[in-house]
């Protein structure tokens, strides 16, 4: 469930980037920061701290994503770390996503595999998915060492776990 | 008051007896009659005879005052006395005497009676309350033997519960540790098995880490692609 306050970043996010043009790229930058914020302790720690002032928040977010992701991206995580709101990231990036999803017609297909998938790999990917479920999908991969082997597809409520993960898992349930 | 009566009559006739009896007895004392002897003896010598002649006269007059009286047969005088003593006696003794004696002995008698009647029938009672006794001491100890009796079947009663009851809780006591060790010898097995089973999977996991290269990753990436695309 998403909170009021994401959606109402989402929405002002979806509305800048389109007017820029450049939503796709964007989305896949804020998809992936907002990943990795959540894989590190050490960057939530950096950006969440309130004792640093936010000139030094902001500064830290520039050194990390100015030489790998767009201004606009850039922009958009400075300006979310110094409203304070750093916590609410991952939230307000997933509402974002879904709502460029949905302008698209498309819903997310959140992949976790152990190994990061070619341009290749994920569009057939996505094609299988569409015929899967029947919708476009929009594939955002996420790279989960735990995963171990294979891939682990969300869409929504349904999850197709094809993870060696999950292969030990039954052979540790079926003793 | 009769006995009193009759020991008055008894004195007077003790008092009358010896009264009327004195005068024959002085009549026939010897002493009286030496008297006479040596007077006669010493007139005789005043008169001029011998001491000898005048001792031959006296001798058979002597030898009267010191001869004895018959024993058996009382003078004639004094058997007189006697009887008329006696008669006297017979008479106040019949007449004063005997009645009150033998009121007295008809009393003492009924007395007598009298107390041997309440004798006899303390004697009746104490025999019926001795009766009662025993038989109160027979119910007595008849319900004591019963009381015993009751209270050693009680006894017994609860001894058998009591081992029962003891029997019961051990069987359960065993009973439940049994279980216990069962369910503990079980859930030993279960984590043993639990164990074993995550020390196989993470040693499995441990090869599958080492032998999943690109090449493997890439291969169930593409199994995956094509089962996903397989389902409709």
């Amino acid at each position: 469930m998403v909170g009021d306050h994401a959606a109402a970043y989402a929405e002002a996010l979806f509305a800048v980037t389109r007017v820029e043009g450049n939503h796709t790229r964007v989305e896949d930058e804020l998809f992936r920061f907002a990943r990795a914020f959540e894989g590190s302790e050490e960057l939530q720690a950096a950006l969440a701290d309130p004792a640093t002032p936010a000139a030094r928040r902001q500064q830290i977010v520039e050194d990390l994503l100015a030489s790998a992701a767009s201004g606009t991206t850039v922009g958009i995580v400075s300006l979310i770390v110094a409203s304070g709101r750093v916590n609410d990231l991952p939230e307000i990036v997933d509402a974002f996503v879904e709502r460029v999803a949905q302008q698209s017609g498309s819903r997310i297909a959140t992949v976790r595999s152990a190994v990061e998938l070619s341009s290749d790999q994920q569009e057939r990917l996505a094609a299988a998915l569409r015929t899967s479920v029947g919708h476009e999908v929009t594939v955002k991969v996420i790279v989960d060492p735990s995963v171990l082997g294979g891939i682990v597809t969300q869409i929504g409520d349904t999850v197709i776990d094809g993870s060696v993960r999950r292969r030990l898992h039954q052979l540790r349930e079926a003793f | 008051m009769r006995i009193r009566t009759a020991i008055v009559a008894a004195l007077v006739l003790v008092g009358a007896t010896f009264g009327f009896a004195s005068p024959a007895s002085a009549s026939e004392s010897i002493g009286s009659c030496v008297a006479e002897v040596a007077a006669e003896l010493e007139g005789l010598t005043a008169e001029g005879l011998s001491e000898e002649e005048a001792l031959h006269e006296v001798e058979a007059q002597a030898e009267a005052c010191v001869e004895a009286p018959n024993p058996v047969f009382p003078a004639a005088n004094e058997l007189i006395w006697i009887s008329i003593s006696f008669a006297i006696v017979l008479f106040l003794g019949l007449k004063f005497a005997l009645p009150a004696a033998t009121a007295a002995m008809g009393a003492r008698t009924e007395k007598i009676r009298t107390d041997l009647e309440t004798a006899e029938r303390t004697r009746t009672d104490a025999e019926t309350e001795a009766a009662k006794y025993r038989e109160s001491l027979g119910d007595a100890q008849a319900e004591s033997a019963r009381i015993i009796d009751e209270a050693r079947a009680d006894g017994e009663r609860v001894k058998a519960a009591k081992i029962a009851e003891g029997e019961a809780q051990a069987a359960e006591i065993l009973s439940r540790a049994t279980s216990e060790a069962e369910s503990r010898k079980a859930q030993a097995l279960s984590d043993l098995r639990s164990e074993v089973v995550a020390l196989a999977v993470g040693a499995a996991e441990q090869v599958v880490q080492r032998n999943l290269d690109a090449s493997a990753q890439s291969e169930l990436i593409e199994n995956y692609i094509n089962q996903v695309g397989s389902q409709n």
